[in-house]
């Protein structure tokens, strides 16, 4: 057993040897600290992605919303209509929905895109199209429902001849496309003799694939215009709850239908695939083979190149094992000056994904950093060190004292 | 002084003694199909050699002649192909690499012609090199660095990196370092090699105050080296020549 104030002392100079090298820009040793860099900070910026996906899932799981959807569709008719199978009766359906005490609301859910007109040019821009019967406490694509008259009045108990409202609220993006504001009507050649004005902007009409441009108007109103009156069709039925438990009650409400957790496409994804935590193990242990072969490549090039103080130092006297401590602790410490390193270059590569991400794909990824990963970043580069230090002290237990200092 | 290398018992003065040694190295490999095909050079034969505390001895010879092959024996860094090394009474033929590694820590001290400092280093840390290896404490190696440059009049050079002096100072500091746990035996290897002659005189004066009270062995075809030795043993293809002489020092 090595006296810890022995260690210490050798801890010691394995560091400032390290120190040295790399004042004196020492190629193996810099070479080293940029490769671990890479890697940690890849890592890093890949487990911010991850993050970042499991943080929207935590938010879906937290939630007890459901999704009706036909069975030959799936959860990214939230996002874009499939104009295939659709629900029917849908008002009836969800009032019965919502008759279950353990149900808060249920709303049928229709989605179209819809050619508008440019107020100002005439310029025709296609809206996503959002009919839903309107409740106080409904959210949808981050859409208030309640700035829409209450229920679905145009619906009338299935006649559709109630009062028409012509109410459609706008996303941001919807009214700077349109050059539409609270008031403005829209035009569609596909309105007849219908008419739909703006009654209010709001922020939101985000989706799995990005912000895009959102129309929310009363359901009965939609299925006017787009022919869906016929049945009562609509493609989805959101139903917020507090119980768990309802959902095999709504499992058995439509035949060929599919119950899927709220949040869209990518928490629905997240969740049935544990995306996130695939990433992040993938990453790290990408990151650990390449690093240790990184690592234990440039240290073995850096102890043969300096195998003649490493023979000096057997030759006054450091044991074997003191100099293999010693090529370890050096090891050690140059992977966790890249780990540090690569932990700022992870930040700033969150940073600038997100930033790629709102430029290119006007889609914020959502990755983020968080004080956890500094740990792991550490981890990382300590697992390397102590992994791609093998070779290295392999190598320097095979040095000959007289052998090199006889060169 | 010299040594009566035909008396066997130990004298307690005596600290290195060296008998009938012979170190051969072989040349290339061996037969694809059985048998050592190798021939064999004999570096070192028969020679034998004591040396007692207070004594400085200079092997000479020109090169090639075996004088760093015999340092090496009588140093502990390598062992006989034959005959026996016997440092501070243990023989190195009869220790494993570990023990002959702990043998020169505690017993032998080193200069290399090429100096063999850690560049990172201060000169203080490079003489506390052989301390830490024995454990001691960080204040006690400072003190006993510090001391030993003061000693080679270094003590205003303690915190200069090698890289900072010149090939003279380096080499001072090489000797404060081998003798930082106060070996029985310093042993150099060409220690002017590198350096001019006004910087030789300066080392040279160094390690003759190091014989003063422990064996210095030093190897060298440095006539200014071999002037200050208390004794010569010169070599020739292996073997001791019959020109030995010896003079005390100032």
């Amino acid at each position: 057993m090595v006296p810890p104030r022995r260690l210490g002392a050798l801890a010691g100079l394995a560091v400032w040897r390290v120190i040295g090298r790399l004042r004196t820009s020492s190629a193996q040793i810099t070479l080293s600290v940029v490769g671990v860099a890479l890697a940690v900070g890849l890592v890093v910026s890949v487990c911010g992605i991850s993050l970042g996906l499991a943080s929207e899932s935590v938010v879906a799981s937290e939630e007890t919303d459901y999704w009706i959807v036909p069975e030959a569709a799936n959860v990214q008719s939230l996002a874009v209509p499939t104009g295939s199978v659709k629900l029917g009766d849908v008002h009836d359906a969800s009032a019965h929905i919502a008759t279950d005490e353990r149900v808060e609301y249920a709303v049928p859910v229709s989605l179209e895109l819809f050619p508008v007109e440019d107020a100002v040019t005439g310029e025709r821009t296609y809206v996503l199209a959002v009919g839903v019967v309107s409740h106080p406490e409904a959210e949808l694509l981050g859409l208030p429902l309640g700035r829409l008259a209450p229920g679905d009045p145009y619906y009338a108990n299935g006649t559709y001849d109630g009062t028409w409202t012509g109410e459609a609220v706008l996303n941001e993006a919807a009214a700077t496309s349109l050059n539409a504001s609270t008031g403005t009507a829209l035009e569609s050649p596909r309105l007849s003799n219908r008419s739909f004005s703006v009654v209010g902007v709001s922020a939101g009409g985000r989706t799995a694939t990005g912000t895009v441009p959102v129309a929310l108007v009363h359901l009965s109103e939609l299925q006017a215009v787009s022919g869906g009156a016929t049945g009562d069709q609509a493609d989805q039925i959101l139903v917020s709850t507090d119980d768990r438990s309802v959902r095999p009650s709504l499992e058995g409400l439509y035949p060929r239908t599919t119950v899927v957790r709220r949040s869209g496409l990518r928490a629905q994804r997240v969740s049935s695939s544990n995306l996130p935590l695939a990433i992040a193990v993938s990453g790290a242990a990408t990151t650990v083979v390449v690093g240790v072969l990184f690592v234990a490549t440039l240290m073995g090039l850096a102890v043969s190149d300096d195998s003649e103080s490493l023979g000096a130092l057997a030759a006054i006297g450091l044991s074997r094992r003191s100099r293999s401590f010693v090529v370890a602790v050096e090891t050690v410490t140059v992977a966790l000056l890249g780990g540090v390193c690569g932990l700022v270059l992870g930040v700033v590569g969150i940073a600038g994904i997100n930033a790629a991400g709102e430029a290119v794909l006007g889609v914020n990824p959502g990755a983020r950093f968080d004080p956890l990963l500094v740990g792991f970043a550490v981890a990382v580069a300590l697992l390397i060190g102590v992994l791609g230090a093998v070779y290295p002290v392999w190598l320097s237990r095979r040095t000959n004292p007289l052998e090199v200092l006889s060169r | 002084m010299e040594g009566d290398i035909s008396d066997e018992t130990f004298d307690s003065s005596v600290i290195v003694r060296g008998r009938d040694l012979v170190r051969e190295y072989e040349w290339g490999g061996t037969r694809l199909f059985g048998g050592d095909s190798s021939p064999s050079v004999r570096a070192v034969d028969g020679v034998s050699i004591d040396v007692e505390s207070g004594e400085l001895v200079g092997i000479t010879g020109p090169s090639g002649s075996g004088k760093s092959t015999l340092l090496h024996l009588l140093g502990g860094l390598d062992i006989p192909t034959t005959g026996t090394v016997t440092i501070a009474g243990m023989d190195t033929s009869d220790l494993g690499e570990r023990g002959r590694t702990r043998l020169r820590l505690e017993h032998v001290g080193i200069v290399f012609q090429r100096f063999h400092l850690l560049p990172a280093l201060s000169a203080r840390a490079n003489v506390a090199l052989p301390l830490v290896e024995l454990g001691e404490s960080k204040s006690r190696r400072r003190e006993r660095a510090t001391e030993l440059l003061e000693a080679v009049g270094l003590g205003d050079r303690v915190a200069h990196k090698p890289g900072r002096l010149s090939g003279g100072e380096q080499q001072r500091v090489a000797i404060a370092r081998s003798l930082a746990t106060e070996p029985d035996l310093v042993v150099a290897d060409e220690p002017t090699g590198e350096l001019d002659s006004a910087t030789s005189d300066r080392v040279l004066a160094t390690l003759g105050d190091v014989a003063d009270d422990r064996a210095v062995v030093l190897a060298s075809h440095d006539p200014r080296a071999l002037a200050v030795c208390d004794r010569q043993v010169p070599l020739r293809d292996g073997t001791r020549t019959s020109g030995e002489h010896s003079h005390g020092r100032d």
